[in-house]
């Protein structure tokens, strides 16, 4: 059966079969499609099924019928045609043939915020070719290892913030008369481990570090009399 | 440590309503931004009950002096006691939204991104869901604090995008994570050590969308103050077209006598645990139009 599918701003706003012999268009409660515009006559335009034919005949209309952008009078309707009444347009859907239109619900506007849900998130990616949701990355837990200090060996950086000095609220405790309270900081960031002078002299691979390094494995790294090594968990040293 | 801070928001040229919330404190050092999604009021409502939320949640334990047992959803032992009072408000706003969002028909589907940066003298603490950002500028180098909660994001972590595909992507919208879509929500908290003279900027992604990274570094760079630093990014954002809600909360602090290490450092440190509380206070905005 052939259908009339109704859009408003390209988003179909209603479909109608094209089930009885005639059927009218217009701004009446009385037409089979009512199109509430003061732009579209009481009766505007009918439709008449003729045979396996479709007949669109404009009623003397104030503003006219158009299709594929025409002004017509009568016209035999094909798939795909394109009527114009007031601000709407009607679509021709001929008997079992589709047409690809923008509904409400199908419609997504990319330029919004949204929050991934299973079914919106399946079409989505079948538009997207190569594109595969995966699970987050894993990061990577880093660790120190004392050099010379033995009894200290290996500590998890298991903190977001772990604090290097004299402090007794330090992660790492370290003594000495010249060890400041807090000498440095190991931070855990976005992209990876990052090492903050605080007090005192810092050296990373024998270099003196005045304000931050992001740590690379493997990295030297000196405070006061104390040496050690950065690595990832399970890494080789 | 002085801190100096200003926040402001607008609606942009598209859109008819505002969604984004912020709320810029300064007795508490604490900066929010959340960005709000849901039709009709539902993503303005979830962004500034957000915002309410992890502000009230956060003061009142840090003046109960709140123990482990008492943040909401577990402590983290990873994270300072602040960082837990941080972690518990964005649980708790979670929560409310979702019961919200579940309870009541006008609010289904309602979330909202969030972003918090707090200040103290010890430490810096930096907490996301959702793809809203916070950035530090420190010794002329820019440096997210935070990590996007999209599709794309994860594909990027992955290797399987480039930053540069990522950026161009029409799923770039698209959030894995955000407050009121499960019961239970984890943050992405990073605590760091401050230095000597930070400045940040926690913004929504109408900044983001616009203004590329590069961009964002050399105004920080170049503000006079962070008053300055939200009106440039907003006059930029606006001349681009501005499709989108735009906020943005900038804080800079400084510490001259500790931005060097040694016996100045020292003193500075015990200085500036005195000063903390008695600090300029900030200014907030009134947005433009």
């Amino acid at each position: 059966m052939a259908r009339l599918i109704l859009m408003f701003n390209n988003q179909a706003v209603k479909e109608y079969p094209l089930m009885k012999e005639s059927i009218t268009i217009g701004r009446n409660e009385g037409n089979v499609i009512t199109v509430d515009n003061l732009a579209v006559s009481g009766y505007h335009a009918r439709i008449d099924v003729v045979g396996k034919e479709h007949i669109l005949t404009d009623l003397q209309s104030t503003n006219g019928t158009f299709v594929n952008d025409k002004k017509v009078v009568s016209h035999k309707l094909v798939h795909g045609d394109n009527i114009i009444i007031g601000k709407h347009r009607i679509l021709f859907v001929g008997e079992g043939k589709t047409l690809k239109v923008a509904t409400p619900e199908n419609k997504i506007d990319m330029d919004k915020t949204m929050m991934l849900d299973t079914a919106k998130q399946k079409e989505l990616l079948a538009k997207q070719p190569g594109v595969q949701v995966a699970a987050a990355a894993t990061q990577k837990t880093g660790m120190v290892s004392f050099i010379g200090h033995a009894d200290m060996g290996e500590i998890e950086l298991s903190k977001k913030l772990t604090k290097i000095g004299k402090a007794e609220t330090s992660e790492i405790k370290l003594t000495g008369f010249f060890m400041p309270a807090t000498a440095a900081t190991i931070s855990k960031r976005p992209s990876g481990y990052v090492i903050t002078s605080m007090e005192g002299k810092l050296k990373v691979n024998g270099k003196i570090i005045k304000e931050s390094l992001q740590l690379n494995e493997f990295d030297n790294i000196e405070i006061g009399k104390y040496k050690f090594q950065f690595y990832y968990k399970g890494a080789e040293k | 440590m002085l801190i100096k801070s200003s926040g402001i928001t607008d609606v942009g040229l598209k859109r008819e309503g505002n969604e984004d919330s912020f709320s810029v404190d300064d007795s508490l050092g604490l900066y929010i931004v959340a960005d709000g999604m849901g039709g009709h009021l539902a993503g303005e409502i979830a962004s500034h009950i957000s915002v309410d939320i992890i502000n009230r949640s956060y003061r009142s334990w840090l003046e109960e002096d709140a123990s482990s047992d008492d943040i909401y959803g577990g402590a983290d032992d990873s994270l300072s006691r602040e960082g837990n009072y941080v972690l518990g408000g964005i649980r708790l706003a979670n929560r409310v939204v979702y019961e919200l969002a579940y309870e009541k028909k006008q609010y289904q589907g309602m979330g909202t991104t969030v972003v918090t940066l707090l200040v103290t003298p010890s430490m810096i603490i930096a907490a996301n869901v959702g793809d809203s950002r916070i950035y530090m500028l420190r010794d002329g180098e820019l440096e997210m604090l935070s990590t996007d909660h999209t599709i794309v994001a994860e594909q990027v972590a992955l290797g399987m995008m480039t930053e540069e595909e990522a950026a161009r992507s029409s799923m770039k919208h698209i959030l894995t994570r955000n407050l009121g879509s499960s019961e239970n929500v984890e943050p992405e908290i990073y605590e760091i050590g401050p230095s000597g003279n930070d400045r940040f900027v926690i913004c929504s992604d109408g900044l983001t969308d616009l203004v590329n990274d590069e961009e964002i570094r050399k105004m920080m760079e170049d503000a006079n103050d962070p008053e300055e630093l939200c009106r440039d990014f907003i006059r930029t954002v606006l001349d681009r077209g501005a499709h989108d809600n735009t906020t943005i909360v900038s804080v800079f602090i400084s510490d001259l006598m500790k931005s060097r290490p040694g016996l100045s450092g020292r003193i500075s440190c015990i200085l500036s645990d005195i000063t903390v509380g008695v600090h300029k206070v900030g200014k907030k905005l009134i947005p433009f139009k």
